[in-house]
């Protein structure tokens, strides 16, 4: 599991912040090449709520975040000012949003019948494929977790579900990387946290 | 009656853009073949023949890139086509070389200091060709549906449905991208790429799909296959930055604060310092490649002392470009100090110079110029009114006849004429003075002037005491 170690590893030397807001631990690591990792966490539950990756460009320019877990909060203004083109808000919206023992992806305003849909698993590429019979939605994505721990894909952890206008695709954690999520929340919860709101100032 | 009503100025025009008309864009290159012998009439250019074949082999030296740091002078009596010459290298260069053109006035500013306007031109001059990742939409055009607003004006709202052979997506287009597409003329069935940072979209051909339908559809039309997979990909693009942008990118505060701090202003040499480090480690590595290119300083009599020693030194980096210069002084003061020199330029600068000079044109040179100059601004001339105007050329200036192309085209339309005939320049000749006859008027009625009881005292005016 050399995988698993390298990441435990490269989390352990990153600069990293953490802060207590709104029921949520929000963690913020900075890795030696200026790159930026995001998280946050509910305090109850131990889930995973967002996680976010900022990527510096070739030329030294900051990229906006990437979400890999949640979805960002919807700015207008921003994004009519960034972006002259933009996918309408009726076409399918794809997120993911884990659980504990599973990771899971969730692909709304897909207004079609169930049977419309498969999910497959390319095990040489390690990702999983997104087709509608009609024709009209195709993703193909990898799941970034298993990637850095160097970890195959099977496809009997697959399933997936149709409701409401929801695609649910769930794929179960395999037990060793359940234990390396407690093994880092673990790490985590042991760094101190500064608390919002009770900021000291002290007004000479 | 005068003043126009609200609707006559909210007026939409949907034409496309107008090109205007400068004093060079009727120079395309520097008219030269390829065993650089200059031709007569070429690329706009007209005569010159010395300096043009002077200037091509200067092309041969940017274009082979190896040499850093060379600075040329283009010197010359005013009007004898050194910015045009200039037009010409750049034109000839292409696109994918940077030429930055300022006038020596432009670098004193209150907001930076003169070495940091020279360095940023300077930085601007460098081209890096580098490869980066950009996000692309690519796919078949399914339905563009633009929408005006019942009123005529305000925004326009647009959507674009593209298609792979996998998936379909609904865009919501903005302003840009709507007057882009239009541009570009994109209908349905047409295969386009977006890039999705800069808004670009490229037409890489109809869809076979489409190949039945025979309408409407010249004989280059290029067919190719409707794209596979995702709408949205990944794609490693070459282009080329300059230094000067990289710098800015590097250098801007992020985030609000920008807002604050502005992003002009001076560029801290420790950042430059941390580019030119990166930029060394990219070409050991393959990843970059850098193309020098062309600095341009008109009038650069109007650079003062510390400017020229601070290019004697710049110019001995190997990361300079190609400098040239031009000016239409002889020997005069440098300026910020009492000194005399050639050119207005420093003794040790000159030395370091080639220097091209540009002679006065003949009177069929002028004669081709301003025909060239009347095809570019759509003016019909008859023969007769082409000569007088040569004639004013080459007793007045080559500028002066060319401004009264424009204005014997305007009274010729007046008068609802096909072409400038001789009536017309003469009509414009008489309302228009040129700077001798100006200079005359003034003479003969300087006492009517304002404070032309004051007499000038100065050696230089002596003659005007004397005629009055």
């Amino acid at each position: 599991m050399t995988g698993i170690e390298n990441w435990i590893e490269k989390l352990k030397k990153a600069e990293k912040t953490c802060l207590l807001q709104d029921g949520r631990r929000k963690i913020h690591y900075t890795f030696p090449d200026k790159t930026e990792l995001a998280e946050e966490y509910n305090v109850q539950t131990g889930e995973l709520l967002i996680r976010k990756w900022r990527k510096k460009s070739t030329l030294g320019a900051t990229l906006p975040w990437e979400f890999e877990v949640g979805q960002a909060m919807e700015n207008p203004i921003q994004g009519s000012e960034t972006c002259d083109i933009r996918e309408n808000s009726n076409n399918p919206i794809f997120t993911r949003q884990d659980t504990i023992s599973s990771f899971q992806w969730r692909i709304r305003n897909m207004f079609y019948s169930s049977d419309n849909y498969f999910v497959e698993l390319d095990e040489q590429q390690r990702s999983l494929i997104v087709k509608t019979k009609n024709k009209k939605y195709y993703k193909k994505f990898t799941i970034p977790d298993m990637e850095r721990i160097g970890m195959g894909l099977n496809s009997k952890s697959l399933s997936y579900s149709h409701a409401n206008n929801t695609l649910i695709i769930t794929y179960m954690k395999p037990s060793e990387f359940i234990n390396m999520e407690k093994l880092i929340s673990a790490e985590l919860s042991k760094t101190k946290a500064s608390k919002d709101g009770d900021v000291e100032c002290n007004p000479s | 009656m005068t003043t126009p009503s609200v609707s006559d100025i909210k007026e939409v025009r949907e034409i496309t853009r107008m090109e205007r008309i400068g004093a060079h864009s009727h120079i395309r290159g520097l008219g030269i073949d390829d065993s650089l012998e200059p031709r007569q009439v070429s690329q706009g250019m007209v005569g010159q023949k010395k300096a043009r074949r002077a200037a091509g082999l200067i092309l041969e030296m940017i274009k082979e890139g190896k040499i850093a740091g060379r600075a040329v002078l283009i010197a010359g009596q005013p009007g004898t086509g050194k910015t045009a010459i200039a037009m010409g290298m750049a034109q000839a260069l292409g696109q994918d070389t940077p030429f930055t053109s300022i006038a020596g006035s432009e670098i004193f500013s209150l907001e930076m200091s003169k070495t940091e306007a020279l360095t940023q031109a300077f930085r601007r001059s460098i081209g890096i060709r580098i490869k980066e990742e950009t996000e692309i939409i690519e796919g078949e055009v399914v339905e563009i549906q633009i929408d005006r607003p019942a009123s005529g004006t305000g925004a326009k709202v647009g959507k674009l449905t593209l298609k792979t052979t996998e998936m379909e997506t609904v865009y919501d287009l903005g302003q840009k991208m709507i007057e882009s597409l239009t541009q570009e003329k994109v209908q349905a069935g047409d295969i386009i790429t977006i890039d999705k940072a800069t808004g670009r979209i490229t037409r890489l051909g109809r869809s076979f799909t489409r190949a039945r339908d025979y309408d409407a559809m010249g004989p280059q039309t290029k067919f190719v296959q409707c794209p596979e997979g995702e709408l949205q990909k990944r794609k490693e693009v070459v282009h080329t930055v300059t230094l000067h942008e990289i710098d800015v990118i590097n250098s801007r505060t992020q985030g609000f604060l920008a807002l604050f701090s502005g992003d002009t202003g001076e560029i801290k040499s420790e950042v430059r310092d941390q580019i030119n480090a990166k930029v060394a480690e990219w070409r050991e590595e393959g990843k970059a490649e850098i193309v020098p290119g062309v600095l341009f300083i008109d009038e650069v009599h109007m650079l003062d002392i510390e400017c020229f020693s601070f290019l004697n030194r710049a110019l001995e980096s190997d990361m300079a470009p190609v400098f040239i210069m031009a000016t239409n002084r002889g020997i005069t003061r440098i300026r910020g100090t009492n000194y005399q020199s050639p050119h207005g330029i420093p003794i040790d600068l000159l030395d370091r110079l080639l220097i091209i000079s540009t002679t006065p044109y003949e009177e069929n040179e002028i004669r081709q110029i301003l025909k060239i100059r009347c095809e570019e601004e759509d003016v019909e001339m008859s023969d007769e009114a082409l000569t007088v105007l040569t004639k004013i050329g080459k007793e007045t200036s080559l500028r002066y006849s060319i401004q009264l192309i424009t204005t014997a085209n305007l009274a010729s339309k007046k008068r609802k004429g096909t072409e400038v005939s001789i009536d017309d320049i003469k009509r414009v000749y008489t309302l228009f003075l040129d700077e001798a006859r100006s200079s005359e008027f003034l003479k003969e009625y300087e006492q009517n002037f304002l404070f032309s009881e004051i007499t000038p005292t100065a050696a230089g005016t002596e003659k005007m005491t004397v005629d009055s």
